[in-house]
C-alpha cells in the first residue's frame, strides 16, 4: 500500500514494516481520527445521520474493496449479497426472535455461503464473463426475494439491541455501528497485508501465474467472494436494523452501481477506499436531498428533476475522476500529502 | 395448441427487435472489446427522442432524426469519454459505460419525467388473425423493420468500404492498422452504428409498448442474446436474439402463467446463467485460450 515512502523513513525490523500505521503522518492522523469520529454526534447534531448511512455503506464497500480491488473479481451483484444478509436478519429476529447479535452472525454466515456459492464459477468464467454472470445473480436474488416473501416483500424489523439495552436514537445507533465499523476496517486491512491478502493481489494480477507459483485458486477466489458477502451480509443487517423495515427497492442493481462506484471513486486497491467513496456517494445523493427544499424555493421545477440531476452529476463525476484520476480520492489524498511533504522544493 | 402458435408468433416479433438491438451490442463489443452496458439507455434514449420530435415533425421525419442524432450521440461518446479511456482495463471500460448510463437515463427523464409515454397511432393498430393466433399488428410491422434492418446491415458488411475496414479491424486490429485502417474511426462508427441500431429498437419497442424508463431492461434481454450468441458474433447476436424472445415467451410465458408469477422478466438472466455454465463463449463466440 505505502509504495512511496518519504525519504528517512527506514525500517530495522519485519514487524515495523508490516505495521499497518507505517509513517508518523498515519500514526498522528489515526489517533485524531478516531476522537473526532467518536465526537462526531456533537458535532454534527441531526446530521448524524449522515454517519451513519456512510457508515453502513462503508462496511459493505470494504467487502468490494477486497473482492474487486485487491483480487480483482468484478462484481456487479455486490447489493445482492447485502439483500441476502438484511433478509437473514430481518426473518431471524422477526420471526424467530433471535436477539439482534444473533441474527447479525447468521446473517454474515449466510451471506459468506451465498458469496461462496457464486464464486465457484470465477473458476471457469472470468473478467467480462463473471461481470454479467453476477448482474444476472442480482436479478434472480431480487426476483426471489419478491417472491418469497408474496408481494411487495417488505418486513418490519425490530431495532438493533445488545443485552437488555435496546438502540433508540440515530446517536446510540451510531456508536454501535462505530465499533463494527472501525473493527471491519481494521480486519480488512490485516487480511490484506497476511498471506491470505498476498494471495488476493496474486491472482487479480494474473490468476495463472499466481497457480503455477502454489496459490489455490479454488480456495482463494472462493474466500475472496465469501468475505466480501460476509461484508456486504453485516451491511444489510446494519441497514434493516437501522431502517427497521426492509424491502427489495434498497438492493436493486442500482445499489449495485453505488458500491462500485464507491470504490472506484475512494480509490481500488486501496484500503482507505471504500471509506471515502462511501463518504463522498452518501454525501452527493443525501445532500442533494438535503438541498432539494432549498433549490425548489429558487426554482420551483427543480423538486422534479431532483433524482435524474443526481444520476447526471453521479455519472458524470465517474466518467471524470477515471479519465482524470482512475486512482480516486485515496491517490488524490496521497498525491497531496507528497505535494505537502516536498513543500516547497519539488523535485 | 394455441398458446404455442401464439407465443412462438410474439416470440419471433419481439425476438427480432432483441436481434436488432443485440446486432449493436455484438458489433461495438467486436469493434472495440467494450461491453457496453448503457446499450438499454441507448435503447430508452431513441424511444424517449423519437416521441418527442413527432410532437413537431411528421413521423418519417422524426424516425430520420432520432437516427441522426442517436448517431452524433455515439461518435460523442466515442470522442469524450472512450478516446482517454483506449487501453484502460476491462472494469474501468464497464463502469463508464455504466455512468453513461446513468448520465443519458438521468437526462431522459429530467427533460421529458418519468411517466409512459405513446407515440401518436403511426401504424395500423388491432388484432389480425395469423394461423389461428391472435397477433397485435403493430408486432409484425415492427418484426418486418426489424428483419429488413437486419439485412440492410449484413449488406453494408459486405458490401461498403466501411463496412470491411470495420470487419477488418474486428477481426484483427494491429493487422487493419498497419494496413491504413484508422482504429478512432472505426470504433467512433461502431459507437454511431450500436446507437442508431439501439435507437431504432427503441422506436419499435416504443411505439409497441409506449415509452418509459422499464424500457432501458431491453438492454440486458439484448445482454442476453449476445451472451447466448457468442459476443463477437453478429449472426450469432441475431439468431439469439430470436432465441431469447421465442425461449421468453413460449417457456417463460407458460411458467408465467401457469406455475410461478413474473418468470417471464427473468427467463433471460436465467438464460445468460445457463450459457455461463455450460459454454461461456456463446454459440459462434470464439474461444478464449489463455496462455501465460
Amino acid at each position: 500500500m505505502a509504495a512511496v515512502r518519504p525519504c528517512g523513513d527506514y525500517k530495522v525490523s519485519y514487524a515495523a514494516d508490516m505495521a499497518l500505521l507505517d509513517t508518523a503522518f498515519y500514526r498522528v492522523g489515526f489517533a485524531l481520527l478516531v476522537p473526532a469520529l467518536a465526537a462526531a454526534p456533537f458535532l454534527l447534531g441531526r446530521y448524524i445521520f449522515l454517519m451513519n448511512i456512510i457508515g453502513i455503506f462503508a462496511i459493505g464497500a470494504t467487502g468490494l474493496a477486497i473482492l474487486t480491488g485487491f483480487t480483482g473479481q468484478i462484481s456487479l451483484g455486490h447489493a445482492a449479497f447485502m439483500a441476502v444478509g438484511a433478509y437473514v436478519s430481518a426473518f431471524a429476529s422477526e420471526r424467530f426472535g433471535f436477539a439482534f447479535p444473533v441474527a447479525m452472525v447468521l446473517a454474515c454466515l449466510v451471506a459468506f455461503l451465498f458469496g461462496a456459492a457464486v464464486g465457484l464459477p470465477s473458476l471457469r468464467i472470468k473478467g467480462l464473463y463473471l461481470a454479467i454472470a453476477t448482474l444476472a445473480f442480482q436479478f434472480l436474488i431480487e426476483y426471489m426475494i419478491i417472491h418469497a416473501t408474496g408481494g411487495t416483500g417488505a418486513i418490519l424489523v425490530p431495532p438493533a439491541g445488545v443485552g437488555g439495552f435496546v438502540v433508540e436514537t440515530e446517536v446510540q445507533f451510531y456508536y454501535l455501528l462505530l465499533v463494527l465499523w472501525l473493527g471491519s476496517g481494521i480486519f480488512a486491512a490485516n487480511i490484506i497485508r497476511s498471506r491470505y491478502g498476498l494471495a488476493f493481489m496474486a491472482v487479480r494480477d494474473r490468476d495463472y501465474a499466481a497457480e503455477v507459483l502454489g496459490i489455490n485458486l479454488l480456495r482463494y477466489k472462493v474466500l475472496s467472494f465469501g468475505l466480501a458477502a460476509l461484508y456486504a451480509g453485516l451491511a444489510g443487517s446494519l441497514w434493516a436494523h437501522y431502517n427497521k423495515l426492509v424491502t427489495p427497492e434498497h438492493f436493486t442493481i442500482l445499489t449495485s452501481i453505488d458500491y462500485i462506484a464507491m470504490i472506484v471513486i475512494g480509490g481500488m486497491g486501496s484500503i482507505w477506499g471504500p471509506h471515502l467513496g462511501s463518504a463522498f456517494v452518501v454525501f452527493l445523493s443525501q445532500g442533494l436531498k438535503i438541498l432539494t427544499p432549498l433549490l425548489i424555493k429558487v426554482l420551483p421545477m427543480f423538486g422534479k428533476i431532483a433524482v435524474p440531476a443526481r444520476e447526471v452529476l453521479f455519472g458524470m463525476v465517474i466518467i471524470g475522476l477515471l479519465i482524470w484520476e482512475p486512482g480516486g480520492l485515496a491517490m488524490l489524498l496521497r498525491k497531496f500529502k507528497r505535494y505537502l511533504d516536498l513543500w516547497p522544493f519539488a523535485y | 395448441m394455441e398458446f404455442v402458435v401464439q407465443s412462438m408468433v410474439m416470440g419471433i416479433a419481439v425476438g427480432s427487435i432483441y436481434a436488432l438491438i443485440a446486432l449493436g451490442f455484438a458489433l461495438l463489443f467486436k469493434a472495440t472489446k467494450v461491453l457496453n452496458l448503457a446499450h438499454g439507455e441507448l435503447v430508452l434514449f431513441g424511444g424517449y427522442l423519437a416521441i418527442a420530435l413527432t410532437g413537431v415533425l411528421p413521423f418519417p421525419l422524426a424516425v430520420l432524426g432520432t437516427l441522426v442524432i442517436a448517431a452524433l450521440l455515439g461518435f460523442a461518446v466515442e470522442r469524450v469519454i472512450m478516446r482517454p479511456l483506449f487501453g484502460q482495463p476491462l472494469l474501468s471500460v464497464i463502469i463508464v459505460t455504466l455512468a453513461l448510463g446513468y448520465i443519458i437515463r438521468g437526462l431522459m427523464v429530467g427533460i421529458w419525467g418519468g411517466d409512459t409515454r405513446q407515440f401518436p397511432p403511426v401504424l395500423p393498430a388491432g388484432l389480425i388473425r395469423l394461423g389461428g393466433a391472435q397477433v397485435p399488428q403493430l408486432g409484425i410491422w415492427s418484426a418486418l423493420t426489424a428483419i429488413l434492418l437486419l439485412a440492410a446491415f449484413g449488406l453494408f458488411f459486405k458490401m461498403t468500404y466501411l463496412g470491411i475496414a470495420m470487419r477488418a479491424a474486428a477481426n484483427e486490429q494491429l493487422t487493419a492498422s498497419t494496413l491504413g485502417v484508422s482504429l478512432t474511426r472505426v470504433v467512433a462508427y461502431a459507437w454511431a452504428f450500436a446507437a442508431i441500431a439501439a435507437a431504432i429498437g427503441g422506436v419499435l419497442l416504443g411505439l409497441w409498448l409506449g415509452v418509459n424508463v422499464a424500457l432501458g431492461f431491453v438492454g440486458l434481454k439484448a445482454l442476453a442474446a449476445v451472451i447466448l450468441g457468442g459476443l463477437d458474433s453478429i449472426p450469432g447476436a441475431i439468431l439469439g436474439g430470436f432465441i431469447v424472445g421465442l425461449v421468453e415467451n413460449l417457456i417463460g410465458g407458460y411458467i408465467d402463467a401457469h406455475i410461478i408469477y413474473g418468470f417471464k422478466d427473468i427467463t433471460a438472466f436465467l438464460i445468460i446463467l445457463a450459457v455461463m455454465m455450460i459454454r461461456p463463449y456463446g454459440l459462434f463466440g470464439t474461444e478464449h485460450i489463455e496462455r501465460l
